[in-house]
């Protein structure tokens, strides 16, 4: 197939690991997927320490629960990505330990303490989901297929963000400042989620004309903040004066681009950014402490115990 | 005191002495099963696969999930779960050590390891309450008992395949050395043993269960060219710990790891954790 009949035949679920693809196509889809599934594994990572730091059982089940589910997402999503045939997973594992995988910005950021995790699991993930949403209808069907039960299961977690939020904001006066501190921290990083605007986007035109894409960061930006600044509201929370926000008569809301940091931006994108840098770096750490693990399971039947009979599948 | 065979009756109908015989019993549980938990989580998203990150998560939550149906139980004693954990002392815990340990950075032999000598020891453990005269401990052990098959499933595939070269097994035979006299921990009688026995709490002394498990472990561990310090009259030849837990000593470790779990807590001066569930059995 090339690129011209791609562009005609683009639809919802249209292409699958039989379909011929071109070269174009299959490299524009493996970095969109590879870069989400790299924001699982990173946003599992920034929010790993809270399990420990939750302040109940249920919560601790739940954010234990919530992290596990990332990983799964992870999982799904590099398998959507390697189904491309471009890059195989371990490529794509490795290339994120190394800080050549790229994730989302506000995974950059560190985060510290438990009031600070409405943040991620109410308002980012919030936002993710709207633009997960669209993509069940994105062309690469194995990717569009993962969507439907991240989507099912990022419900889930929105709903568990949600209630966090509610405790600090209802809760004592100094659970209120703590979590309206956090707001005004993350507020910009938060606005900055979708990206810049469609016409500064490198690889806009070319992901939506293939039906990657379904819809553009401006209108996912305006229906995220159609949907959480009422919300942020109802929980009392202050938005802040700058970045500026007008809303338009039409009820459209327009941010002002220039309040918002964009060099920072960009040095997060390219994964220059000291915090995230850290982050990288510290699971690259992790990860390579446990390579004697891997090594050990692609060297198997030297030893009394390769006679069992009973090989680790459970064990996966 | 004579052996309660037609069972124990409702919390509030117990005896002193019965209702402390209960707790005696419950609280190690509840505290091993939430301690194991949480040095488990600090594998999630460092462990060596995708897959084994799922896993050894599946595992974490099972045990927390077994630690809040044994709280329960303590609660209907009239303990809150602040009580219990968030507002408690750190020598109010009674877990038995070896679940407070350390884990070593990148250390999955110890993961497994402490999996296996704990799930082994478990699996006996809740087989001896299967036929207890405290009917509400009754109601939660054929649940508790089948995830437990599956941790140990899950522990002795792994035990299999870490052996299966020789730096594997030199990581596990390290892990084996350091927890084995921490496993006998699991087996330290509290002042309530006799009690406990007595009223049919549990069906089996803690001295018969050492016996049993050693008679698991020590064989399997072997056939995998793993020694363990136990002679061959089944004689165990290294010292229990100074601190065993049970009676609410504990090792250096175990300050900084409740200190770390409590911080939330204590930061927001809660005074409730917040509750999700009204009922655990609702799980």
């Amino acid at each position: 197939m090339d690129i011209g009949t791609v562009t005609e035949r683009a639809s919802p679920r249209q292409f699958g690991p039989k379909d011929d693809l071109p070269e174009e196509y299959r490299k524009a889809a493996t970095r969109m997927i590879q870069f989400h599934a790299n924001s699982e594994i990173m946003g599992a990572y920034l929010e790993r320490p809270f399990i420990r730091q939750a302040p109940s059982l249920d919560r601790k089940l739940a954010f234990s629960a919530k992290v596990q589910d990332e990983i799964g997402h992870g999982q799904l999503l590099y398998r959507a990505a390697e189904n491309l045939g471009v890059k195989t997973r371990g490529q794509m594992l490795d290339e994120l330990a190394n800080g050549e995988g790229k994730f989302l910005n506000c995974f950059h950021y560190p985060m510290t303490e438990w009031w600070e995790t409405p943040m991620i699991g109410f308002f980012v993930d919030g936002a993710a989901m709207r633009r997960q949403a669209t993509l069940k209808k994105t062309s690469w069907e194995p990717y569009a297929h993962a969507m439907d039960k991240i989507c099912f299961e990022e419900g889930f977690h929105i709903k568990h963000g949600e209630s966090i939020l509610r405790e600090l904001a209802t809760g004592s006066r100094k659970e209120q400042e703590l979590v309206q501190d956090a707001f005004e921290e993350w507020w910009p990083r938060i606005l900055q989620f979708f990206g810049p605007t469609d016409d500064q986007s490198t690889h806009h035109d070319f992901a939506s004309a293939v039906g990657l894409k379904t819809m553009g960061n401006d209108e996912l930006r305006q229906a995220f903040l159609n949907a959480y600044l009422p919300k942020a509201r109802k929980y009392g929370l202050e938005i802040p004066e700058y970045p500026r926000i007008n809303e338009g008569e039409d009820g459209r809301y327009e941010v002002v681009e220039d309040d918002l940091d964009w060099d920072e931006f960009w040095q997060i994108a390219k994964n220059d950014y000291g915090p995230g840098r850290q982050q990288i770096d510290s699971r690259k750490a992790a990860r390579e402490a446990v390579a004697w693990v891997r090594e050990s399971m692609e060297t198997p039947g030297s030893g009394p115990g390769s006679d069992t009979g009973d090989t680790p599948q459970a064990a996966d | 005191m004579s052996t309660e065979t037609t069972g124990l009756g409702t919390p509030e109908d117990l005896t002193d002495a019965e209702r402390g015989a209960v707790e005696a019993e419950l609280r190690p549980l509840a505290d091993g099963e939430f301690v194991l938990a949480e040095r488990y989580t600090e594998w999630q998203v460092r462990a060596p696969t995708l897959e084994s990150d799922l896993a050894i998560s599946n595992i974490a939550q099972d045990e927390l999930g077994h630690a809040r149906l044994w709280y329960d139980l303590l609660e209907d004693f009239g303990y809150t779960e602040a009580a219990l954990i968030w507002e408690a002392n750190p020598e109010d815990f009674q877990h038995p050590t070896l679940v407070e340990l350390p884990l070593g950075e990148g250390d999955w032999a110890d993961a497994i390891v402490r999996g296996y000598l704990y799930d082994t020891y478990e699996n006996l453990h809740l087989r001896a309450l299967e036929g207890t005269s405290y009917p509400w401990i009754a109601d939660r052990v054929g649940k508790v008992l089948a995830e437990e098959d599956y941790h140990t499933q899950h522990a002795r595939n792994w035990l299999s395949r870490l052996c299966e070269d020789d730096p594997g097994r030199e990581r596990v035979r390290k892990a084996l050395d350091r927890l084995f006299p921490y496993a006998l921990t699991l087996f330290a009688e509290t002042e309530h043993e006799a009690a406990i026995v007595d009223m049919g709490i549990r069906t089996e002394s803690l001295a018969d269960m050492r016996e049993e498990w050693l008679g698991v472990v020590v064989p399997h561990l072997d056939s995998l060219g793993l020694s363990v310090p136990v002679s061959e009259d089944g004689e165990v030849l290294v010292d229990l710990p100074d601190q065993v837990g049970t009676d609410g000593s504990h090792t250096e470790h175990w300050p900084e790891l409740f200190e770390e779990f409590t911080h939330t807590y204590r930061e927001l001066e809660l005074g409730e954790p917040p509750r999700l569930l009204e009922d655990p059995d609702e799980v």
